[in-house]
């Protein structure tokens, strides 16, 4: 239990880490746009979604009516029904309390980790899983609260490079898990065509180029299975 | 704005926690299974190189972009210690002797 404990931990550290920019943005634009420090904070403590959160605060800045935030809000959040389709045969059959705490949890950072065949299998990686997400959630809070309070004094770090912080994460997740040639078509046509959603500014890009590198890797996979 | 945010809540929440819930019922066949096991290195994938491959709107396919040299040293990296602290630290420190 302890050994689940510390992975989750640190294998969710590099990801804590590399999102502070944003989280600190989050809390500090807030404050700036005319957020009190209370609803800046419970922004991150019950929205939990970055880019919705700035994409949200830029929208009641330029006075955006109610429902054009709520259907942003919408379209940004889409890709989770994909996360929480992709999880449901490992967490369907499992307690209330673990569905609605993991699917609360069930951000980006934490559905990069719940690729494992076994993933959510048994307490132990139940609780690994709550570790990695909770840990997260909780640097995600901190980190804004330093934007609150602190925001006004400090630079926009957003601009450092950290991004690439995220990305080498990501291909450190996803290189691995590529065995075989369908995963490795499936993410070169995903690669591909998110550049090409991304030039035509389709803001449903992400879910579109995961679905397109999906269809790939079945009907490659189906081929095999048949000869 | 508390208004807004509970809403904002009620949304965010929806979108991850409605395919675990149990009042939807369906079960997830085989076929479909096997679609949805490409779903994380897809959706990883896509997340990770717009950052890499296009910057400020537009296609950046160039060596003085250090964010492609990085990115190439990390899958290589990748691929050979399949370990996360290696990888990123790794390209990190080449990411930021480039941007020097």
């Amino acid at each position: 239990m302890k050994t689940a404990i510390a992975k989750g931990f640190w294998d969710m550290l590099p990801l804590n880490l590399a999102v502070i920019p944003w989280g600190i943005l989050c809390g500090s634009l807030a404050v700036q746009s005319g957020f009190s420090p209370l609803e800046a904070q419970l922004m991150s403590l019950l929205v939990f979604a970055g880019s919705a959160q700035l994409v949200a605060i830029e929208l009641i800045v330029g006075n955006a009516s109610l429902i054009t935030i709520l259907v942003t809000t919408f379209i940004i959040s889409a890709r989770h029904f994909l996360y929480g389709l992709s999880v449901r045969h490992k967490l369907i059959d499992k307690p209330l309390k673990w569905r609605l705490s993991l699917g609360f949890l069930l951000t980006d950072e934490l559905f990069a980790f719940s690729h494992h065949r076994r993933a959510y299998q048994g307490k132990i990686r139940l609780v690994y899983a709550l570790v990695a997400g909770g840990s997260f959630y909780i640097a995600w809070n901190i980190w804004t609260l330093i934007g609150v309070v602190a925001g006004a004094m400090l630079p926009d770090l957003t601009q450092l490079g950290l991004d690439f912080a995220i990305a080498s994460i990501f291909i450190a997740l996803v290189i691995p898990s590529i065995t075989n040639w369908p995963t490795l078509l499936a993410c070169l046509t995903s690669a591909i065509s998110i550049v090409v959603f991304k030039l035509w500014h389709f803001e449903l890009g992400l879910i579109f180029a995961a679905l397109l590198g999906m269809s790939v890797g079945y009907v490659f996979e189906s081929k095999r299975g048949e000869k | 704005m508390i208004k807004i945010i509970l809403l904002m809540a009620c949304v965010t929440f929806t979108t991850r926690f409605l395919f675990l819930s149990k009042r939807l019922p369906f079960s997830i066949g085989p076929r479909m299974q096997r679609f949805l096991s490409f779903s994380a290195p897809c959706v990883l994938t896509a997340i990770w190189v717009p950052i890499v491959f296009v910057q400020e709107g537009k296609l950046a396919i160039s060596l003085n972009n250090p964010y492609l040299i990085a990115a190439c040293v990390a899958v290589l990296l990748a691929y050979r210690f399949k370990n996360l602290y290696i990888t990123t630290v790794v390209s990190l420190a080449v990411f930021f002797l480039l941007k020097l």
